[in-house]
This record gives C-alpha cells, sequence and structure tokens, in this order.
C-alpha cells in the first residue's frame, strides 16, 4: 500500500513536472479550472456559482467519475474584475494545466478571458454571460450555456400577450448586461406593436434613483422593465411604492432572487413578475425534473442559501456540461474536448443542453438555448403567475 | 409639471442628507485642514451599525440610531487620537497619504466583517407614502429630513451658542492665539473629528434603512461630499449646507431632464467648474487655504 | 547605484526570460511592470514636484483608450449626415496616439488644475479621473461604454505587407515593457537632472522662494504633467495591448491608489523608488493569494501605507541608501538617489 502511494505520488510529480498534465495517468483527477468572482462587487453570485460547479463535482464523482478518473475542480478568484479575470486564466491554463475550463460570471470578465482561450487553445464554458458579442466575435473556443439577452427577449415573446402591455419603460443598470437587454427587448415589444417610453439607466453602486423614477412615472406606461442585480431591484421596488409609479414591475436577467426581494423589499415586492433561468420553488416544473429535484435537495442538504439557487445551478449545468465533453472526447485533450462539446446531450437544471453555431463561419462558437421561466410574488410568496 | 415638482421635493429629501455629510467633512477640513478620506467609512459603519442593533439585537430602530451616532462619535475620536494627533504639523500632504491608508484599511474591514451580500433594515415606518397632490415622498424620508435638518441647526448652535463652539472657531482663526489664550488644541481637534465622524455616521445610519447597504457605499457618499464641500468652500458651514441642497438639485434635474447615466457625475463637473473659476466655492468668504 | 550595478540588474532582467519557465510568473512581472511604468511616471508629479495628483489613473485609462480605438478604427457620427470614419492603424502607430493624446491631456489638466494646491488640488485631479470614467462609460457610440473594448490587437512593430512583428506570447511582451520601461527611466532621470528638474525640485522644497529667483512655477508644473501623463499613457497602451480588453472600471481610484502605494514604500522623489515599490506590490499579491483574500490584502496594504508614512516617511530606497552609506561608509553621493 504504502509503495503504492509512493509510485503514485511520485508518477504525479513526474507527470507535472514534464508537463504531461493532459494525459492522466491512473488515481489521477482529471482538472477542470473555473474562475468565479469569489470577492468585490459581485462576490455573492460568484460563489454561489461556485457552490453548484462544488455539487456537479461531487455527482459526476459519485457515479463513477469520467473516463475512469475522478474529476477535480480547481477554483480561482477573478476579484469581479477584467485584468484579475486575466491572470486567472493564465494561472490555471499555465500553471494548473487544465484542459477545460468555466466562467467568467460577468461579459467583461468572459470577453477578458476569450483571448487567452484563442492563445492557449483551451475550451471554456460559459455559466452566466448575456452578451450577444461572446458568442458573435468568432472565438471557436467558447461554449455558452447562458441564453443571450436577445433569446431571454425573445423567449419572453412567446409569453408578452398574457400580459397585455401597451406601453413599456426601462430602468437598467449602465452596463453591457442593462443596456443589453434593454435594447433587446425594445426590439422583441416594438416587433410586437407595443410601444416603449423611456430606456434609464442607473449606476452599478447607485441608491436613490427617485429622480429615474420620477421620469419613468411622466411617461405613463403601463410596464417597468428592470435589469439589474438584486440589491438595486429591492431599491427599485421600495422606491416605485414611494413614488406611487403605478407601473407593473418586470425583471430580467435572471439575477433577481425572489427570496432575497421578499425578505428585503416586503409587501413592496408584491406583484413583481421575474424572469428567471430556474425556478427552484417549483422543481417539478422544470423539463428535467429529477435532475433539478436531486441538486436543489443536495443544495439544502448541504445548507447553502436558497436564495442563491438562482445562481447556483450555473455551475451545476456547466460542470456537467464540462464532464460530457470531457467523456464524449474520450481523453483528457483541449482540442478534442471541444470538438466533443458540440454534440454533447445533458440534462441540465434548466433544460436539456445542446450547442447551437453562432459567429461567423468557420470560427462559430457553441450557444444553448435555455428555458426561461416567469415567477410572480404572491401574497409573500413565490408563485408561478 | 408633476414630474418636476416630483424633482423638486425629491432634491429636497435629498439633500437634507446631502448637507449633513458635507458640515460633517467640511468641520473637519476647516478646523484640522484634514481632508478626511474616511468619511465615507464612517458613513458606512452608521448604516451596518444600525442593521446590528435592530437586525441582530433585535434593539428598538430609534435607540438604534442613537447607538450608531455615539458610536461614529467613538471610532473618530480613536482615529483622531491613534492616527492624526502624531501628524500636528505634518503637511497636508502626509495625513492625506495616512488617510487614503485608513480608508482602504476600513473599507475592507468592513467588506471582511459584513461580506458583499447586501443588508437591509426595517424601519417601522408604513410603506405607503404620504400624497400631496401630484407629488408623493415616504415617511421614513420625511423622518430622515427632519432628523437631518435638526442634527444642522444643532452642530450650527453647537458652534455658535457654546463654549466647546467658541473654542472650536478660535481654533480655526487663529490656532497659536487660542492656544495661548488657554484653549486646549488637542481636545479640541479630537472633538471636531469625533463631531465630523459623528456627523457622517448619523448620515450613514439615516439612510441606511432607506437603501440597502453594502460596503462600498461609503465611496459614494465620500465623493459627494468632497463635491459639496468645494461647492460651498472648504471650512464653509453654511456653504456645505446649501451645498448639499444645491447639489442635490442639480442631480435630480439632470437626471430628470438631461441624462441619468450621468446623474452621478454631475458632482464631479460641479467641483472642476468650481474649482476654475471660483475656486473658493460659490458662497465664498475671505477663508481659504492654500 | 554605480555604472557596473546598474549594468549587471539591467542584465539580469533581460536574462529572465531566459531561465524563467514558468510563464504564468513572467506574465506576473509583465503586469507589474506596466504598473511600474505607471508608478514612474506618478512619481515625476508627486515626489519631484510636490503635487499629490490623485487623477493619475486618468492618463493611463486615456492612453489605453486612444491605443485600442486606434488600432481597432471607430466611426463617429457627427451629423445625421456624415460620419466621421477612422480606420484602424498599425498597432504602434496607436501606442504613439495613446502617449501623445494622454500627454496633450496632461498639459490641458496641468493649465486647469496647477490654479489651486493642496486639498484643492488634490480634489480636482481625483475629479478629473471620475469625469473620464464616466464619460468613457456614457459616450457609448465611441467607447463602447460598459460592454467595453475588446479584441484589441496585440502589439505589433513594422510595416504591413514588409515585416511586421506581433507580440503575442509573454517573452516579446516581457521584452517589449522592459524596454519601455527603461526609456521611461531614462527619460526621467534626465529630465530630473536637467535645469527644468532643479526648477521643479526647488518648487517642492519652496514655492515662493522658487517663484522669487525666477522659476515659472506654472510653466514647470505643466512641462512635468505633459512628461508623467505621457509616459503614463504609454503604459496603459501596453496595458491594453497585452490584456486586450479595455473597459470603464480601468479608471477607477483604486488604481491610482495602487500607484501612489507603490511611489510611497519604494521612495518618492527617488529614481528607484517606484520600480522597488512596484515590484513589490506587483509580486505581493500572487504570494499572499493563497493565504490571504484580497480584502485581507489590502487591508494589510491600508495598514502598510499608514506605518510607512509613520517610520519611514522617506519610503524604502532612501532608507536603504542611507544604510547602505552608514554601513560601507562608502562617501557620499550626488544627485543620483536622492535628486
Amino acid at each position: 500500500m504504502r509503495t503504492w502511494i509512493k509510485s503514485a505520488s511520485f508518477a504525479i510529480a513526474a507527470t507535472a513536472l514534464l508537463g504531461l498534465a493532459g494525459t492522466a495517468g491512473a488515481g489521477e483527477t482529471i482538472k477542470i479550472g473555473v474562475t468565479q468572482p469569489l470577492t468585490g462587487a459581485v462576490a455573492a453570485s460568484g460563489n454561489y456559482v461556485v457552490q453548484g460547479a462544488k455539487i456537479a463535482e461531487s455527482f459526476v464523482n459519485e457515479s463513477g467519475g469520467v473516463l475512469g478518473h475522478k474529476i477535480e475542480l480547481i477554483v480561482e478568484d477573478n476579484k469581479s474584475n477584467p485584468k484579475e479575470a486575466v491572470a486567472t486564466a493564465e494561472k490555471l491554463i499555465v500553471r494548473d494545466k487544465v484542459t477545460v475550463m468555466m466562467g467568467a460570471w460577468s461579459s467583461t470578465y468572459t470577453l477578458a478571458v476569450m483571448p487567452k482561450l484563442m492563445e492557449y487553445g483551451v475550451p471554456m464554458v460559459v455559466e452566466t454571460s448575456s452578451s450577444g458579442k461572446i458568442t458573435t466575435s468568432g472565438n471557436p473556443w467558447i461554449f455558452r450555456i447562458s441564453p443571450t439577452s436577445a433569446m431571454e427577449a425573445q423567449s419572453f415573446g412567446t409569453k408578452v400577450d398574457q400580459f397585455d402591455i401597451k406601453k413599456a419603460d426601462f430602468l437598467v443598470v449602465n452596463n453591457d448586461w442593462g443596456r443589453g437587454a434593454a435594447s433587446e427587448f425594445k426590439k422583441m415589444l416594438e416587433g410586437k406593436g407595443i410601444s416603449v417610453g423611456v430606456v434609464e439607466t442607473m449606476d452599478a453602486k447607485a441608491q436613490d434613483l427617485s429622480a429615474q423614477l420620477a421620469k419613468i412615472k411622466a411617461s405613463g406606461g403601463d410596464t417597468l422593465f428592470v435589469t439589474s442585480g438584486v440589491e438595486q431591484i429591492t431599491l427599485i421596488l421600495k422606491q416605485v411604492k414611494e413614488q406611487r409609479v403605478s407601473h407593473r414591475i418586470i425583471t430580467t436577467g435572471g439575477s433577481s432572487s425572489p427570496d432575497q426581494l421578499i425578505a428585503q423589499a416586503g409587501a413592496a415586492a408584491e406583484g413583481s413578475y421575474h424572469l428567471l433561468f430556474f425556478a427552484p420553488w417549483f422543481p417539478e416544473a422544470a423539463p428535467n425534473p429529477d435532475v433539478a429535484k436531486k441538486f436543489v435537495d443536495e443544495w439544502n442538504k448541504r445548507g447553502h442559501n436558497f436564495a442563491g439557487l438562482t445562481e447556483g445551478f450555473r455551475g451545476h449545468d456547466g460542470i456537467m456540461t464540462i464532464a460530457a465533453g470531457i467523456e464524449a472526447a474520450g481523453k483528457v485533450d483541449s482540442d478534442a474536448i471541444r470538438q466533443a462539446l458540440w454534440g454533447v446531450k445533458v440534462d441540465g437544471v434548466n433544460g436539456d443542453i445542446a450547442f447551437i453555431k453562432q459567429g461567423p463561419a468557420g470560427k462559430e462558437s457553441g450557444q444553448n438555448v435555455p428555458n426561461v421561466y416567469i415567477v410572480t410574488i404572491r401574497d409573500g410568496k413565490v408563485a408561478l403567475p | 409639471m408633476d414630474q418636476f415638482l416630483q424633482h423638486l421635493l425629491n432634491a429636497t429629501m435629498l439633500g437634507g442628507t446631502y448637507a449633513l455629510l458635507g458640515i460633517g467633512l467640511t468641520l473637519i477640513f476647516g478646523i484640522m485642514r484634514v481632508v478626511n478620506f474616511t468619511h465615507g467609512e464612517l458613513y458606512t459603519f452608521g448604516a451596518y451599525m444600525v442593521f446590528f442593533f435592530t437586525m441582530t439585537l433585535s434593539a428598538n430602530f430609534f435607540l438604534a440610531l442613537v447607538f450608531a451616532m455615539v458610536l461614529g462619535i467613538a471610532l473618530g475620536a480613536a482615529i483622531e487620537f491613534v492616527l492624526l494627533r502624531r501628524l500636528r504639523g505634518a503637511s497636508i500632504d502626509t495625513t492625506m497619504l495616512v488617510m487614503i491608508g485608513a480608508w482602504i484599511a476600513m473599507q475592507n474591514t468592513e467588506q471582511l466583517a459584513w461580506t458583499g451580500v447586501a443588508k437591509s433594515v426595517n424601519h417601522p415606518f408604513p410603506i405607503d407614502p404620504l400624497v400631496i397632490g401630484p407629488v408623493s415622498v415616504s415617511w421614513i424620508r420625511i423622518f430622515v429630513f427632519c432628523v437631518a435638518i435638526m442634527l444642522i441647526v444643532g452642530t450650527h448652535l453647537l458652534i455658535h451658542r457654546t463654549r466647546l463652539g467658541k473654542a472650536m472657531r478660535s481654533t480655526f482663526q487663529d490656532r497659536e492665539t487660542a492656544a495661548l489664550m488657554g484653549v486646549n488644541i488637542n481636545a479640541i481637534h479630537t472633538a471636531t473629528f469625533a463631531l465630523g465622524s459623528g456627523l457622517a455616521a448619523a448620515a450613514g445610519a439615516l439612510l441606511g434603512p432607506v437603501f440597502v447597504l453594502v460596503p462600498g457605499m461609503g465611496d459614494m457618499a465620500a465623493l459627494k461630499s468632497f463635491a459639496i464641500v468645494i461647492l460651498g468652500g472648504m471650512g464653509n458651514f453654511m456653504g456645505a449646507a446649501l451645498g448639499g441642497f444645491l447639489l442635490a438639485l442639480v442631480e435630480e434635474l439632470g437626471a430628470g431632464y438631461i441624462s441619468s447615466g450621468y446623474r452621478d457625475g454631475m458632482g464631479f463637473l460641479i467641483i472642476i467648474v468650481v474649482l476654475i473659476f471660483r475656486p473658493t466655492g460659490l458662497f465664498a468668504r475671505a477663508e481659504r487655504i492654500g | 547605484m554605480n555604472r557596473w550595478a546598474t549594468g549587471l540588474w539591467v542584465g539580469f532582467l533581460f536574462s529572465i526570460p531566459l531561465w524563467m519557465t514558468d510563464q504564468y510568473y513572467l506574465h506576473i512581472l509583465i503586469v507589474a511592470g506596466i504598473f511600474i511604468i505607471a508608478a514612474m511616471s506618478l512619481n515625476l508629479l508627486l515626489g519631484y514636484t510636490g503635487q499629490l495628483s490623485l487623477g493619475h489613473v486618468a492618463f493611463f485609462g486615456i492612453g489605453g483608450y486612444t491605443s485600442a480605438l486606434v488600432s481597432l478604427g471607430f466611426d463617429l457620427e457627427l451629423t445625421d449626415s456624415y460620419t466621421f470614419v477612422f480606420p484602424a492603424q498599425p498597432v504602434w502607430i496607436a501606442f504613439l496616439a495613446g502617449i501623445v493624446v494622454a500627454g496633450f491631456f496632461g498639459w490641458l489638466i496641468g493649465k486647469i488644475s496647477f490654479k489651486v494646491r493642496g486639498a484643492y488640488f488634490v480634489i480636482v485631479t481625483i475629479s478629473f479621473a471620475e469625469v473620464v470614467r464616466l464619460v468613457a462609460l456614457n459616450w457609448i457610440d465611441l467607447t463602447e461604454g460598459p460592454m467595453a473594448l475588446n479584441n484589441i490587437p496585440p502589439f505589433t512593430l513594422g510595416v504591413p505587407g514588409l515585416w511586421e512583428l506581433t507580440f503575442w506570447r509573454k517573452i516579446p511582451n516581457y521584452y517589449l515593457v522592459l524596454v519601455t520601461c527603461i526609456l521611461s527611466y531614462v527619460v526621467i532621470a534626465r529630465l530630473v537632472g536637467s535645469r527644468l528638474g532643479r526648477a521643479m525640485i526647488a518648487l517642492r522644497e519652496n514655492e515662493p522662494l522658487a517663484a522669487s529667483v525666477g522659476v515659472d512655477v506654472t510653466r514647470s508644473l505643466v512641462l512635468a504633467a505633459v512628461v508623467s501623463a505621457a509616459i503614463a499613457g504609454a503604459a496603459g497602451g501596453l496595458y491594453t495591448h497585452y490584456i486586450r480588453i479595455i473597459d470603464p472600471d480601468v479608471f477607477l481610484f483604486i488604481y491610482t491608489v495602487t500607484m501612489v502605494i507603490m511611489v510611497v514604500t519604494g521612495g518618492k522623489g527617488t529614481l528607484a523608488g517606484p520600480i522597488v515599490g512596484g515590484l513589490i506590490f506587483g509580486i505581493l499579491p500572487e504570494a499572499l493569494r493563497e493565504v490571504a483574500s484580497p480584502e485581507m490584502q489590502w487591508v494589510i496594504y491600508g495598514v502598510l501605507m499608514i506605518l510607512i508614512v509613520y517610520f519611514l516617511p522617506d519610503g524604502i530606497v532612501p532608507a536603504v541608501s542611507s544604510w547602505w552609506k552608514e554601513r560601507f561608509d562608502a562617501p557620499p553621493k550626488t544627485g543620483e538617489e536622492r535628486a
């Protein structure tokens, strides 16, 4: 036994020395790099994604791993900062020799990492970012499971009739996510003959939104689309009440965490609608109820914050996709995994994951067509509309 | 027109707290010649203390406000005693470097202590607003406004009607003579910094329940305080109070009628314009430090 | 440091990529080098003229944005009928453009902000950086705003079609940063040793006195600001073409603070100070990555900054060189360290 450990550790040391990771020897783990914002402005979301990813890691390993090996996540903190996102990609690829990655939450961090994927030829599964640019800029190493704002808008478009919107206004955070959502939803609504009033932006750190809301109130629409993080949505719900803005509120982007809104905005959250990519209150309503149920149970068992599930599932689906990619590739090799990812079919928490081609011919990126759910807050509880 | 009236009302409510932030900073600058980079962190501290007392210890909301302000005063006194006392007479740049270091350390300590997840404070006021004709305002904001005005008036009286205030003003005008006349300069410095800090903590304690709490919330507050102080003229008490209302008005109308993207930039534009054309502030007095 | 030691140092720096096989360390050195260049440029204002400019990151960002835009090309809809189209240029031209534009802003800001001193100067420079950040954030037609400029080409030298060298990999980028670093050092050393440099130092020590003996105060300060801004712009250009994305967060106050910490720790008003400070604070975060969270690191840096102001007010370099002199009783040197 002892000699076995010795020789195994010697083998690991030797492969590390020779830089031969990628040809995993017996007993060795397959490393998957994860870059997420674990500290800084959007740390809460990044940590939820990692918690979800860790659950997927144990699920995969409990069912025997991939290609006979266990998988191992190497998680790096990109500190909510594009420069650090690049540094984490460098570290994961160059030092830890990962052959495939997942990251990097915000579109800005993902865009920052993308040239590194090209440089070193490592595929990355993108779990959260929504910017259209990511899959259209001709980077064949990108496989995105999260929806673009355009997809979210289209998906909502199929259900827009039940809301009977006459005129819509927008209040979005002033970043790629907010602005992207505003322009795509505007396009979709106008295509349906619904008029659009004002599009207001707010600084990501802004707390007093009374000026924007006074303007929105004067615009006279009946529905207000809000895209921002849960903190700002909380503020908006409270301040909408104060200013007697009569709009119906619909939040987009899937980061609204209705439970946190109920806890922090109280009665002001009543009657608001939220577009989500996973509705953990109703796992049975998911396309793969077993997968969703198993994930939610494990999340609760580990004592994670229930409100984090709407972010955490992304990590789970991302790692499951990567594991399927490695299995299909048959070997731990970046290019083989990249090619294999085109063919994977994964039963994710969000739904069935498969990639379609986007971007310039010959250099297409992979894009999944995810499901979008709508929930509302009724009597202080999350409900299906 | 209704929109304009609503903007005016919003600006007035916001202006009260801006004025409170501004006078705290201008006091410290006027008397101590210290550019207080920790101002925003005391604001954050005040807000989190209210959260701690009401949400964690379930204390009474109003009592929590008082506690937060008292602790802000204590923290301010501690900063002055530990960091600034030994720098008396050092150049303004040296003290600025120390205050920047303190700002970084404090902000990240708050981040470690409270994590990045936003916190929310419950308050006892009704959620339905007060409606006055075409405009409306929430009860908590009326309360915040009234307390802010009371604190501003109280500080004004403290400075102009008490012995302590007299000693502060004489230190401000001529510290050597004041010292010769038996004013304890060290005590005055500590008292001034503690008072300014207490006002910042009070502003945070009052606005915390209105908004949500995040560890970086002080940055915006600090930068706005700087704009207000420049607008009013550094060390000018009434200037800072008026400057607070003026900044709120410019922000509100700028966001309402020009572009909301630049809302929080109005303060900086004001700083640059004022410093180019009228570096002593809009409400100038002769007093200015070069 | 004498000529030999300097030569040895430079030789050592040039040899690093030959034996450093871990590319990740090179990455850290490249980023540290870029920040060292920025810190050296800040030192010209902070250390030599004694002006605490806290908006320095604006020049870094302007250089970066200009270089990115010129290398990518852009179009601006000036009126409904006329659109100004700027075609993409080779990266080295873009890089030079970044330096020139940053220098121009240095002149403009110098003209405006040197009217005031002390606290006012500090606040006007901070405000300037914030205004530039807000413009970068909101002028979406030009800068893409928060969507960031991405796919920025890596650095290239030469003429397209004839002969071109593209800096894709770590090693060429390392040498590029190193050479820029040395050039900036030489420019600053020359400037500080010149008549203008002596005027600047005289200003720092006693402004009324310097003015009374005929130093043109504003002119000297503005010139220093132009050179300083241009070098910061060069650092920004290097950053942009190495990281290959730029977004408005590059203008955040915390980057200025990083540069200030580097300068103050190393020794303001010394040529070697920013290099020592830059190396320490470029490498320390990596050394601490495993043991301390970024927040904890920042707490440490904040406290460190306070301690240095108290106990080592001149910074590490002057402290070490005076200790060295005492210890080895070398004859006093002139000009080099504490110019």
